[in-house]
């Protein structure tokens, strides 16, 4: 267990999947400006599973948006596998918080959307939808509209979807803050048997501290807007983990560690919205 | 339709009925029996059927066009700014304009023929579809438009593969609106005058002329059951399409 220093790249010698260096982003609306990122520098070894919590408003949904192309960075460079990113791409899947599945096609159609753009033919483009499918448990389900799924049904659509097109690093932003507290324990080890059978790289965004240790190798803290990296915690419990490894004490001091780092934060976050000093 | 429904319509025939066979109704209020007869009598000469063919083809080939073109230009309006607003001030000065009144003009052009009529429908239709597509576009998640970019997709192929289906609910009710103002126009177009002397507004005309009571009630019997036929057709073939949108609406949020 240790806590490191931000900007401190955590990984010497290879060079790492993700690489995100002096990253910032200050949106201007009007005359107003508001700083969400300031000088972010990460780096995510290839495999690596990283969790990102911070008080609400930091800024760690805009750091995936950017990370995922889809708004430009003020100052600051991002690569993946070495190439810079300047615009959405394949490379990195996305699922968002609200899931933006297409109602107008069966699940099975949603998995296979991306593999369209590929042009993929379309014997191809079935075996691939179904093999995803089958490992998120819905292959039963595949010619349901998304409308007639649970919750937790349709983020396993999602996750199949963004699998099927084989992305290097899934971005997922709060992909279960939705769900309720028994369905958000099942889809964390679900999720956990999936990153371990496909070894992708992964960077989680949640304000559950209990789902940011139980799943990640590595907690990123932020501090409160403009978002910084405030500290890193190693979370270095054995895989697989199971559910049980939340009663555990070695899991309770992560959890309990990374709880008086977000505290501090949201309590400064909150005096600074109330005008405290 | 619902039971009630079908119950106040035969309630209202039955009264009607019962009112003009106890001779309480003026000579061209002719009785629903007799408008039945009319109608059968019509239908077994024939007349029925070409009257309604024309009358038929004239208003669907006047709403294809003018569909087609509004649902084109504005889906191409909502995905294009400076289309819009090229587009958005033109439909603004035209759109209040009773399309009626182009009547005139278009016989002018093109003389009391299938052609003014067609253009005069498709002038019609094209509104409701233009502004449908256009809204239906603009209410279109932009977390759809980011996932389609996520997964690698072109500007074209996230508008013909996202933004069209995307719109398609308010197409829809664009085209129900379109469809039927194509049934009230080709009608109106017909009272005007018919080239060939065809349509049901054309035999409404004559069998008004010529004080025959019942066979007007047969022409209107008969573009209310097309326009019925039509917009039933529409719903089934919106049900099918836009299956995952109506289970939204059907189902609660689970």
């Amino acid at each position: 267990m240790s806590v490191e220093p931000s900007r401190v790249p955590s990984l010497a010698g290879a060079s790492p999947l993700v690489d995100v260096r002096g990253l910032s982003k200050v949106f201007v609306r009007g005359a107003r400006r508001v700083a969400a990122l300031e000088d972010l520098s990460l780096q995510v070894a290839g495999g690596e599973f990283v969790t990102i919590v911070g008080p609400s408003g930091c800024g760690k949904s805009t750091f995936l948006h950017l990370l995922g192309g889809f708004v430009p960075p003020t100052t600051g460079v991002m690569r993946i596998a070495g190439r810079e990113v300047t615009g959405p791409g394949p490379d990195r899947g996305v699922m968002f918080q609200e899931l933006a599945l297409f109602p107008w096609r069966t699940v099975l159609g949603n998995v296979t959307w991306g593999l369209e753009v590929q042009g993929r033919p379309r014997a191809e483009r079935l075996a691939i939808a179904e093999r995803y499918l089958a490992l998120v448990g819905l292959l039963a389900f595949k010619d349901a509209f998304p409308a007639e799924l649970s919750g937790g049904m349709k983020q396993r659509v999602a996750l199949a979807r963004v699998l099927a097109f084989d992305p290097a690093v899934l971005l997922m932003d709060e992909p279960f803050g939705a769900l309720d507290a028994q369905t958000r324990e099942l889809m964390q080890e679900e999720l956990q048997r999936i990153w371990l059978e496909t070894g992708k790289t992964v960077l989680f965004v949640t304000h559950d501290v209990e789902e940011a240790v139980y799943l990640g190798d590595r907690v990123v803290v932020f501090s409160a807007r403009p978002g910084r990296i405030k500290a890193e915690v190693s979370v270095r419990l054995p895989r697989p983990r199971r559910l049980e490894v939340k009663k555990s004490q070695a899991f309770l001091d992560r959890r309990n560690q990374v709880w008086d780092l977000l505290r501090a934060e949201v309590l400064k976050f909150r005096d600074e919205a109330e005008g405290a000093p | 339709m619902t039971r009630e429904a079908a119950g106040l319509l035969v309630g209202l025939l039955a009264l009607w009925q019962v009112l003009a066979t106890g001779g309480a109704l003026p000579g061209y209020l002719s009785s629903p029996a007799d408008v039945v007869r009319e109608v059968v009598a019509l239908a077994r000469t024939g007349e029925l059927g070409v009257h309604s063919a024309v009358s038929l083809y004239r208003s669907l080939a006047g709403f294809a066009l003018g569909a087609g073109l509004g649902i084109g230009l504005g889906l191409l309006a909502g995905a294009v700014r400076p289309v819009a607003g090229f587009t958005e001030p033109l439909v603004s000065l035209a759109y209040p304009v009773p399309k009626v009144a182009f009547l005139p003009v278009l016989m002018v052009w093109f003389g009391i023929s299938d052609t003014s009529k067609i253009l005069l429908i498709a002038l019609s239709c094209f509104f409701p579809c233009y502004i449908a597509a256009l809204y239906g576009v603009r209410a279109v998640d932009p977390l759809w438009i980011w996932a389609a970019q996520n997964m690698g997709a072109s500007p074209a192929r996230i508008f013909v593969r996202v933004l069209v289906p995307g719109a398609a609910v308010h197409i829809f009710s664009g085209l129900r609106v379109a469809l039927a103002l194509a049934f009230i126009l080709v009608l109106a177009s017909e009272l005007v005058g018919s080239s060939n002397r065809l349509g049901l507004g054309f035999l409404l005309v004559s069998a008004d002329a010529t004080g025959h009571s019942a066979l007007m009630f047969a022409a209107l019997v008969a573009i209310a059951a097309l326009g019925f036929g039509a917009d039933r057709l529409l719903s089934r073939l919106r049900r099918r399409l836009l299956a995952g949108y109506l289970l939204a609406e059907e189902t609660p949020r689970g």
